[in-house]
């Protein structure tokens, strides 16, 4: 069952039975209120008769001591009579409660009669040939005799008010509660809507459609619920681009691996093939034999880089404290035999935490990348710096530069901007793969600063020493 | 004479494909750039086009968008091996595909295949007095008709295509029996003995020590 049907069913009952409850009480009691009333007035009727009667039976001439029945029947008959348009019903009966007069229509029993005492007014509501009636009685002295006098007062009125005043209540419930289920239908309706919003976004969630939120409607405990799934969902769902993205990587990564292993390989199957099965001139051969040898090279170097980033990846390094002075020298002897290009390396000394080893590397591919970027003679910055964060490694050029897309993509594995110029340079596309896995290493990141036309930065920063440090 | 298009960016595979098209008796160009071969595509005119798909420039899809309204028949030659990108190709249109790293006589046979299609490949092959009319299946010797079963007739147009190549058994094998080759040449011997036999040709079609065979006609 629904959750607002089942709010909207328990709503209504609770309702019915407030209603019927209070309804039922509430008739009841202005039932009892004028029941009451009308007692009383019944009980002071009994009175007004009874001081007629005794103020009657005084003035009746004392011809005899005692008051004869017939005259007291006399009396009775007058004081029924005197209250004719009102329907006067009374009864008089004696010490022994024989009964001495009776209205004509007079026909209660003589239970409460029978009950009377002499000083006590007494009632009790009865029904009579469709009719109800209250029924007094009290006693009263005339002369010397002891005598009853009852009166009936008709009340059907009042219980015909009751009679309606259900009726009518029955009717304003059942009214009521249609109303109050319309409007708990649409209170349910309305207070259930975060519960159905979250059911529809799991339902799409679950047929695949991740980047699906549910709208937050309320503050309450069913909007934080709300709240709280869609930080779920929303934790879930980079989670899961995160992994797909490591997939897609993966497999770039393999579809990069096979197309470079395949390019040389096909050179070389075919040459040697050549070589194999046709007679080919000094000069064919030669050109043959000689890209099977550049090829061969080409998938050492790229063999070699490729085990230099699997060993890197995996490898716990231990760093050392190096002087950059020292670090600069050996850089700039192993270039400074390179003739086609201009260099110029300056740096502040510091001693700094690093493997030199690996740094080695990474300074002498950032260099080559600058100076394969450059023209001939092109110059090359190699510098070395003091920062809050640490010692800050900068190569610079003023080459040809990366386009803003390419800079993201250019320290991924086998990626190269210009191949045919990277492949004529003797590049694999791995060297700053290599590199930010060496930073990574050490916990740094290579920054990349470009403008296509005028040259790049590559930079990074490594920690001090902890004796510089302090 | 026909006329071919080497684009790849890779300068040893364009020079491969060259000599081996070369000496096949096709005139080549290559280029290395894709934008390069669209203009030169647009000057010149070829009947055969190989094009690389990664290139510098522009993708050989771009450039097979560009050549499909010519007419120009094309076959891909790339390293990109899966049926997805075999299918992306051959869907834009190319004739062929053909998977780094290949074989050069498979290389020679797709491109003959392409350039029968489109009638543009010699189909009267010839040999000293031997003539081979590729689509009517008919072998001449000196202007006599020799009969030659399947095999056999595979066999001589395929050492015709590839004159003074040594072929190797194994090539020879998956190139007419269409077969796995699993070292058991007794088959192909004989094959080439009746050849041999029925064209005259005991010393032409020369044994190559542990190799295959090879046809040999002077230049």
């Amino acid at each position: 069952m629904k959750f607002s049907l089942k709010l909207l069913l328990s709503t209504v009952m609770v309702l019915a039975a407030a209603l019927g409850f209070t309804g039922y009480f509430f008739v009841n009691y202005v039932f009892e209120t004028s029941l009451s009333r009308e007692a009383r007035q019944a009980l002071d009727e009994n009175s007004i008769l009874r001081f007629a009667f005794e103020t009657a039976a005084l003035n009746v001439p004392t011809k005899y001591d005692v008051l004869q029945d017939h005259t007291l029947e006399q009396i009775a008959s007058n004081l029924e009579t005197s209250g004719q348009r009102t329907g006067r019903l009374l009864r008089l009966s004696g010490e022994e409660k024989n009964v001495l007069y009776a209205s004509e229509g007079f026909e209660a029993d003589s239970a409460l009669l029978l009950q009377a005492e002499e000083n006590v007014r007494s009632w009790q509501v009865i029904f009579l040939s469709g009719r109800y009636y209250v029924q007094t009685v009290s006693g009263l002295h005339a002369m010397d005799r002891m005598l009853y006098l009852e009166t009936l007062r008709d009340v059907s009125e009042v219980f015909e008010e009751r009679e309606l005043g259900f009726v009518v209540y029955r009717r304003v419930t059942v009214l009521m509660l249609a109303l109050g289920a319309c409007i708990m239908h649409f209170i349910a309706s309305v207070l259930t809507r975060p519960i159905r919003q979250l059911k529809k976004a799991t339902k799409r969630m679950a047929a695949g459609e991740y980047g699906y939120r549910a709208k937050r409607l309320s503050a309450d405990e069913l909007g934080q619920l709300t709240r709280d799934f869609n930080r779920m969902a929303q934790a879930l769902e980079e989670n899961m681009k995160e992994l797909e993205a490591q997939v897609q990587d993966r497999e770039d990564f393999v579809a990069a691996f096979a197309h470079e292993l395949k390019t040389p390989l096909t050179s070389i199957i075919g040459y040697a093939d050549m070589l194999r099965s046709r007679r080919l001139d000094e000069e064919k051969s030669f050109l043959s034999a000689n890209y099977i040898y550049t090829e061969g090279k080409r998938l050492e170097a790229m063999s070699l880089r490729l085990l230099d980033i699997i060993v890197t990846k995996r490898q716990k390094v231990e760093f050392q404290t190096v002087s950059v002075q020292l670090l600069f020298d050996y850089l700039q002897e192993m270039f400074t035999a390179r003739e086609d290009m201009e260099f110029l390396f300056s740096c502040e000394e510091a001693m700094v935490s690093m493997e030199a080893n690996l740094i080695k590397t990474v300074l002498i591919n950032l260099v080559d990348n600058a100076c394969k970027a450059s023209e001939e003679h092109g110059r090359v910055a190699v510098t070395g710096k003091r920062e809050d964060a640490g010692y800050r490694f900068a190569v610079q050029d003023h080459g040809v530069g990366i386009e803003r897309e390419e800079i993201s993509k250019i320290t991924k594995a086998f990626y190269m901007v210009d191949k045919s110029r990277a492949r004529s340079k003797n590049g694999a596309g791995l060297g700053l793969a290599l590199c930010v896995e060496i930073l990574a290493l050490h916990g740094s990141r290579l920054k990349i600063e470009s403008e296509t036309g005028k040259g790049s930065r590559f930079s990074f920063v490594l920690p001090m020493a902890e004796r510089e440090a302090v | 004479m026909i006329k071919i298009l080497i684009v790849d960016d890779e300068k040893p595979i364009c020079d491969l494909i060259d000599l081996n098209l070369s000496a096949a008796g096709y005139c080549c160009q290559t280029v290395q750039d894709g934008l390069k071969a669209a203009e030169l595509i647009e000057k010149e005119s070829f009947d055969l086009i190989l094009l690389d798909i990664m290139l510098p420039g522009a993708s050989g899809y771009d450039i097979m968008e560009y050549v499909r309204p010519m007419g120009i028949p094309v076959i891909f030659i790339t390293a990109k091996h899966e049926v997805r990108d075999r299918v992306k190709g051959l869907k834009l249109g190319a004739d062929d595909y053909l998977v780094k790293p290949f074989d050069v006589v498979e290389l020679l046979a797709r491109v003959e295949a392409v350039l029968r299609r489109y009638n543009k490949s010699n189909q009267v092959l010839t040999a000293g007095d031997v003539t081979v009319d590729v689509e009517a299946r008919r072998v001449t010797k000196a202007g006599k008709e020799v009969a030659l079963t399947n095999k056999e007739f595979g066999l001589l147009v395929l050492f015709i295509r590839n004159k003074n190549v040594a072929l190797f058994r194994e090539t020879l094998y998956e190139r007419v029996w269409e077969e796995e080759y699993f070292g058991d040449s007794r088959t192909l011997d004989l094959h080439v003995q009746r050849l041999r036999k029925k064209l005259g040709w005991e010393k032409k079609l020369a044994a190559v020590y542990k190799v295959g065979y090879r046809l040999e006609e002077p230049k």
